[in-house]
């Protein structure tokens, strides 16, 4: 039944360009998706691992600024270049894992913060690296034939299914976080860091290696954002506004589900696009007051409360 | 001579200018209940944390088997076969009972089935099979305490600290909980045990350690620890103690 229902799903993804043809649509897509691959990095280290990031755009800034300085200086085709953005995230994610991962609870959360606030700092004054303020900028993507028929980076169709494989691969390799042992152990220490080193779980290991995954899936995200936008520069990228939308995300779809990323950008990015065509000034305050009515009636988030839901009806309940 | 379990050496720790544990030294032999009592505040706790490898010592050793194990992670001692359960109980409260207990086990049993079959038996015996589904933080305190147990020896330990696993049970409970304490012992997991229920902890401790202000003040058996003067006097006062010699 499960395994019917992710078919269609994917048979759909795979079926949507040419159903919806608007550019404006598909970039709603892309950007759906691109924004479920950021949810699903932070719903591994804010869900499962229960440490709360509000500073993941390091991680997609570092990613985003790897790929394109690969591309510009070495000439490193971005295809590559998304994959080691992704590692380049997830290598300076370990000292600050190893740094911050001393603090607990809300004195973490603020150091991510600061540690986000340090990299963007960075990225603008190393200019000989990052151009500082001005940014990095591409003019041409380079030539890619898939299956004997040149790309045309022109249209968003491409990019639409770079970014669905990305976004589904996070959402594969969340299910299957969720299913082995390190997933439980993330969730022992969220539960409790004392109780989860008592029965022998390494949990500044087990820690790291949430923030490694989740780090390597924001960077990785950064990447394709890099590609797609053709364009960054720090206060792009580093925006504590893109680290609060990846909270958004995930909690609003539900922390520590599989598929609530997915729901949750669905939700609220195209939530916000209407606010914004129908309220051009002010939309933000709709979305806030969204966002406040979401959180404070569906504290499990969307998925989260509808799985409740479910589980309740086939009477299967606990306790 | 039995072999020793467990060997503290010297073992001190101070927080700021108060000296929590002061120069403690004793001996657990293998497959021994051993009582270890004290007035509110005498640092029993701080004893298990050390132990554990919760709080580094400030001087002194902890030997397990005769292998030092100061300076490890409280993982890493748990892994060398020491499990403790925490005086407030520390579930983890989002999960089952059956979950809270399985991750325990998977220090033993990588599989998950293997893991949750071992997990399900740890559980029955403590009496919780009725419960296996239920959250732990809808457990009543008794099955708190219980799931405490239950979640520290699916770890495997070769040497079990009970903090205060009697801490707001009934008589009845108290006789049962008993039992289940000998049941351990008797399958070969030596025992120190913190408690203040000291009816308890006399009926079924082979040996009873007193500690005060961090210091050891008597250790023998659980006769020879109610006559000592020094215990009296820790436990109802100077006066008391007078009227004990007379």
């Amino acid at each position: 039944m499960r395994f019917i229902l992710i078919l269609v799903a994917l048979a759909a993804l795979l079926a949507a360009p040419w159903v919806i043809t608007d550019p404006f649509y598909v970039h709603l897509m892309i950007m759906v998706l691109m924004w479920t691959l950021l949810g699903a990095s932070w719903n591994v280290l804010g869900g499962f691992a229960g440490q709360v990031s509000f500073g993941h755009s390091a991680f997609l800034g570092v990613g985003a600024y790897a790929t394109m300085i690969l591309y510009l200086n070495l000439g490193l085709s971005p295809w590559y270049g998304i994959v080691i953005g992704g590692l380049a995230a997830a290598a300076i994610a370990l000292p600050i894992g190893l740094v911050c991962f001393r603090l607990r609870g809300p004195y973490f959360a603020l150091s991510t913060l600061a540690v986000a606030e340090i990299i963007r700092l960075v990225a603008l004054n190393w200019e000989s690296l990052t151009n500082g303020p001005v940014g990095l900028l591409i003019t041409t993507l380079p030539p890619v034939t898939f299956a004997g028929v040149p790309v045309d980076w022109e249209s968003k169709t491409p990019f639409y299914y770079i970014i669905a494989v990305l976004a589904v691969g996070s959402l594969g390799s969340v299910a299957m976080l969720a299913h082995s042992r390190l997933g439980a152990y993330l969730l022992a220490v969220r539960d409790d860091i004392d109780t989860a080193e008592a029965i022998g779980i390494n949990t500044a290991q087990v820690r790291v290696s949430a923030l490694a995954l989740s780090a390597f899936l924001a960077g990785v995200g950064g990447g394709f954002y890099a590609m797609y936008l053709r364009y960054v520069d720090p206060d792009a990228v580093f925006s504590i506004a893109l680290s609060v939308e990846m909270v958004f995300i995930a909690v609003v779809g539900g922390l520590t589900t599989v598929i609530g990323p997915l729901i949750g950008a669905v939700f609220l990015v195209t939530l916000g696009e209407t606010f914004r065509s129908h309220f051009l000034t002010g939309h933000l305050i709709f979305y806030g007051l969204f966002m406040m009515v979401a959180i404070r009636y569906m504290p499990e988030g969307i998925w989260g409360r509808l799985r409740l839901i479910f589980r309740n009806r086939s009477g299967v309940r606990n306790a | 001579m039995p072999e020793a379990m467990l060997e503290l050496k010297g073992l001190s720790r101070s927080f700021g200018g108060l000296l929590a544990v002061s120069d403690l030294s004793f001996t657990v032999e293998k497959g021994a209940i051993i009582g270890l009592i004290g007035p509110n505040g005498a640092g029993k706790t701080t004893v298990f944390n050390l132990v554990a490898g919760f709080l580094p010592p400030s001087a002194g050793e902890v030997l397990l088997e005769g292998k030092d194990l100061v300076g490890l992670k409280p993982h890493a001692v748990t892994r060398r076969g020491i499990a403790r359960t925490f005086q407030i109980v520390k579930p983890f409260r989002n999960l089952s009972v059956l979950e809270n207990v399985t991750l325990a086990a998977f220090l033993r049993f990588p599989m998950r089935r293997q893991a949750e079959a071992e997990a399900a038996r740890l559980i029955e015996k403590m009496g919780l099979k009725d419960k296996i589904k239920f959250s732990a933080n809808d457990l009543t305190l008794v099955d708190q305490k219980r799931l405490e147990i239950a979640r520290a020896l699916a770890t495997g330990p070769k040497l079990l600290l009970l903090d205060e696993p009697m801490g707001g049970l009934n008589a009845t409970e108290v006789d049962l909980a008993t039992l289940l304490i000998r049941d351990i012992c008797a399958d070969g997991v030596t025992i120190i045990w913190v408690e203040h229920v000291l009816r308890a902890i006399m009926n079924t401790s082979h040996r009873v350690i007193v500690i005060n202000y961090g210091e050891k003040i008597a250790d023998g058996t659980p006769q020879e620890v109610v006559e000592n003067p020094n215990v009296i006097a820790a436990y109802l006062g100077k006066r008391a103690r007078s009227h004990a010699a007379d």
